[in-house]
């Protein structure tokens, strides 16, 4: 099983190098070993000379593409190299590295095609997020299960891994806005298998998350929009 | 119509309808979008000089006035033509995303080709 950690990073360069240790760690320890790949979306800052000093496997991206286009370009890497498995792991050290198996074990028993961590899953809160954010993902949640009948708790998780059918799927077709809860959407209307494995995560200790509180509405109702037309679309 | 009014309107449009082609004789747009532009104006300066038609189309379109058929169809078209634009605009940024993917890739194979020769 070749598995390969996407990571995009944008202006993270106090991250970088953690990351890049607990995945080292990890390796060093375990039989089982996981690539990665950075894809740094056109940081602003040392982000490039970091990458390069340490020798890390990355991809500069020539232009800023967002967090959507970043990660699919890790999607046709994946796809490129033939990898049997990837999992999007944050760059910002949100995701604890020790819980990569526990996603990635019900997709090697090939029980299902993605499998999301979730931080909300079995009542028990494992990461406090604002009440106002706990909120929105519970709109999202509803919608999902509106439109596909599958009950997904933690639809605005990044962290997730996928099966080779899906690398393929991805590198060809991903959507690029607001992709985390319009992808569970798009698959599940294909007939694809998802499901959620309970994770915690880390509180960021450094940098900016990408969802500005601001543009927390005009995000719902995009989303909303989207999981009601992807949702509703007739199967080909 | 006032004539002055006439000769003001006639003379803006023939500036728009110049401007047009001074922007497509240099390369600046393309001509499939230049001749929409061309075309609207047009006839727009076609309703101008012959008043008989721009009174005919406005009884048949049931407008009181001929001023309130023009704004309401040029601001129709606008709309549509805005709709169009943010196609076009959806397409580019489809295809400068696949671009900056396929480069960027490519680069790093290339770089990491580079590395392992030396």
């Amino acid at each position: 099983m070749k598995i390969l950690l996407i990571i995009p990073s944008y202006n993270e360069e106090k991250n970088i190098l953690k990351v890049y240790k607990a995945i080292e760690n990890f390796n060093k320890t375990h039989i089982i070993k996981y690539d990665y790949i950075f894809i740094n979306d056109c940081s602003t800052d040392s982000s490039k000379k970091i990458f390069n000093r340490y020798n890390l496997n990355h991809i500069d991206l020539i232009n800023n593409l967002g967090i959507g286009g970043a990660v699919q370009t890790g999607y046709k890497y994946a796809f490129k190299n033939k990898y049997d498995i990837a999992v999007q792991f944050d760059g910002d050290n949100q995701h604890n590295i020790n819980f990569v198996k526990t996603i990635i074990k019900p997709i090697e028993e090939q029980k299902y095609d993605m499998v999301i961590g979730s931080r909300f899953k079995k009542k028990k809160k494992r990461y406090l997020t604002t009440k106002m954010r706990h909120i929105g993902i519970k709109i999202i949640s509803l919608f999902i299960k509106l439109v596909t009948s599958k009950k997904i708790y933690d639809p605005t998780s990044g962290f997730r891994a996928v099966n080779k059918k899906i690398i393929k799927e991805f590198a060809f077709k991903y959507p690029v806005e607001y992709p985390e809860p319009v992808s569970i959407v798009y698959l599940l209307k294909k007939g694809y298998k998802i499901n959620e494995e309970p994770v915690s995560m880390k509180k960021r200790l450094h940098g900016k998350s990408s969802i500005n509180s601001w543009k927390n509405y005009y995000y719902m109702i995009n989303v909303i929009l989207l999981i009601i037309i992807i949702g509703t679309r007739r199967k080909k | 119509m006032n004539t002055k009014l006439l000769i003001f309107s006639i003379i803006s449009i023939l500036i728009i309808i110049l401007t047009i082609i001074i922007l497509l004789n240099r390369e600046k747009i393309n001509v499939k979008y230049a001749i929409v532009w061309i075309g609207i104006f047009g006839l727009l300066l076609l309703l101008l000089i012959v008043p008989k038609l721009l009174i005919s189309i406005t009884s048949f379109l049931g407008f009181t006035l001929p001023s309130n058929m023009i704004i309401v169809l040029f601001i129709s078209i606008l709309v549509f033509l805005n709709i169009i634009i943010t196609i076009i605009v959806s397409n580019q940024n489809r295809k400068i995303r696949l671009l900056i993917q396929e480069i960027s890739i490519l680069k790093k194979e290339v770089i990491d080709n580079e590395k392992t020769n030396k």
